[in-house]
């Protein structure tokens, strides 16, 4: 262990999962914000600061909706603020909250995070729209020309990956098989009872090709809450501590917004050396990894970038079982986005903290000590790639 | 920098057009308007003659402000198959005639790579890499042009 390890953790964490289609997004972060709370042992009156994690947070725009869930639930807060940017959430929440906490300005801080886009779906199908109605951002490119949702672009790197490396669909596959066989272990996930083989993800219908159905990730209502503190505060708390290790940011951007390899790999080689620096640890500490995982080939990307296999080696890795229950490296081992809930990477953060808190029953990894949260997403950086990649490691307090 | 002109189209223009509406802003006009032309633009940096898509500060020098060396000029109109993917579901109610429809991620010979849907053969994977040339596809009565890519079969 080093001594630049931020003064942080996790305390409480709450989470309200499933279908919610009688319920608004802030009665939703509210009642998550309330479970955090009482998880961590703690009465509203203790929290002074308050962060809703919301995918349109990087356009700085204000909260999505009026009414925010710190008026609902009666937070005490003395700030309360919005970011995020697409999936990426817990890991920039993190960052944010740290400045409050480390300079004494804050001695709780509870962040949010709700959606409602399943109950969204089931109105604008009625529509016409297949899923959400979506809007882009002032600038996006190919809307009129049939680039009309994350699965018109993010199938490209798939596609992408395929043609440089003979990544197959059924190596895809894999990936949501072994998440699948992870979902069936957790009562909380969507396709909990619901097994998956090869066949079936070759089965599902073609959505955009290479991408099958069982290649996407779930269209979710829900929340999850977490109230950060410093180490010694979560300490005296009524839940094992899990620890902010260290974390690390990468933008595609910042790698040169051209550079074609970005559709073959992602935004990961800054943020791991960033927090594998700040952690003073290394792949091999990593015993359990929640990967963004939007789309199949996300996942396969980072296992490549992080170094669990080389690059254009993932789709045989996947293959041979190494990410699902007793493989070498569990991954996104709630079922993750693809078959639990997505609710950004807030669904891995908070499998991460169940993870090292040895609570997360018959998928409980055996001695996890330190767990990877990945984060993902943001608004379309021409011609087709999302930009933003957070890592953050957590892990048992020493 | 925000712009609220981008959503007048959508009250003022004909009503017969279903899809999404052009996207243009104030940085992508002149390039919108080169598609009416039959020219697709990129911007080019007068001082090393590099050229990009969309529009950005050259990354080789030191610029003029507003990054005035760059201008829009026209390219080849060619490039390389780089991935592309096949629709099989209309995620919006305007692509529900043309699915299942291809979208292409193309590498102009310029370099900056550029998507759009393809037309006329459709690709196999065995086509990636192999020559494209941009087609347009007029509409002079919502004031606008699209373009599209189709593979050079020789």
């Amino acid at each position: 262990m080093t001594n630049t390890q931020p003064d942080l953790a996790v305390a409480g964490l709450g989470v309200v999962a499933g279908a919610q289609p009688d319920r608004s997004q802030r009665m939703m972060a509210a009642e998550a914000a309330r479970l955090a709370i009482a998880d961590a042992g703690l009465q509203i009156s203790d929290i002074d600061g308050a962060v809703d994690l919301r995918r349109t947070g990087g356009g700085g725009d204000r909260g999505s909706y009026s009414d925010a869930f710190t008026r609902v639930l009666g937070l005490p807060a003395n700030f309360y603020f919005v970011i995020g940017r697409g999936g990426a959430l817990a890991g920039l929440g993190i960052a944010a909250a740290a400045s409050f906490l480390q300079r004494g300005l804050a001695k709780h801080v509870v962040l949010v995070g709700a959606v409602d886009d399943w109950s969204k779906s089931q109105r604008t199908k009625a529509q016409g729209h297949r899923g959400m109605a979506h809007a882009e951002k002032e600038g996006y490119w190919g809307k009129p020309l049939g680039d009309l949702r994350a699965a018109s672009h993010h199938s490209w790197m798939a596609a992408r990956h395929m043609a440089v490396f003979g990544t197959t669909s059924e190596q895809l596959g894999a990936i949501s098989v072994q998440q699948r066989a992870w979902a069936c272990l957790n009562p909380e996930a969507k396709m909990y009872g619901r097994p998956m083989t090869i066949e079936d993800h070759q089965n599902s219908p073609m959505v955009v090709e290479p991408y099958h159905l069982f290649d996407i990730s779930q269209v979710s209502d829900g929340a999850i809450a977490f109230v950060l503190t410093t180490k010694e505060r979560a300490r005296d708390l009524a839940k094992p501590s899990v620890e902010v290790l260290g974390q690390g940011f990468g933008e595609v951007a910042a790698d040169i917004w051209w550079e074609k390899k970005n559709f073959t790999q992602m935004a990961v080689h800054n943020a791991k050396k960033q927090a594998f620096a700040e952690s003073g640890l290394g792949l091999s500490d990593i015993d359990v990894a929640e990967l963004y995982d939007c789309f199949t080939a996300e996942v396969l990307f980072q296992l490549e970038d992080y170094g669990w296999c080389e690059k254009g080696e993932g789709g045989r890795f996947v293959a041979d079982g190494n990410i699902g229950p007793g493989g070498s490296i569990p991954t996104n081992t709630g079922g993750g986005l693809l078959s639990c809930y997505h609710l950004g990477d807030l669904t891995g953060f908070a499998e991460a903290v169940r993870q090292v808190r040895g609570e997360a029953g018959d998928r409980q990894v055996p001695d996890c000590e330190v767990a990877l949260s990945t984060g993902h997403g943001g608004e379309l950086v021409s011609p087709g790639m999302c930009s933003i990649h957070t890592t953050t490691l957590l892990g048992k307090a020493a | 920098m925000v712009s609220t002109e981008e959503q007048t189209p959508a009250q003022s223009a004909p009503a017969e057009w279903n899809k999404p509406w052009p996207n243009i802003d104030k940085d992508s006009e002149e390039f919108w308007d080169g598609f009416t032309r039959h020219e697709l633009l990129l911007w080019t940096c007068s001082t090393c003659s590099a050229q990009y898509w969309p529009k950005t500060y050259c990354i080789k020098h030191e610029n003029e402000p507003w990054a005035a060396n760059m201008s829009w000029q026209p390219s080849s109109g060619q490039g390389k198959l780089f991935a592309f993917n096949v629709h099989h579901w209309a995620f919006h109610p305007g692509f529900k005639d043309e699915v299942p429809y291809t979208y292409a991620l193309v590498e102009l010979d310029e370099g900056p790579l550029i998507s759009s849907t393809m037309v006329g053969r459709m690709p196999s994977n065995a086509d990636v890499g192999k020559p494209v040339k941009v087609v347009f596809e007029d509409h002079p009565e919502h004031g606008f042009s699209l373009p599209h890519f189709t593979l050079i079969d020789d």
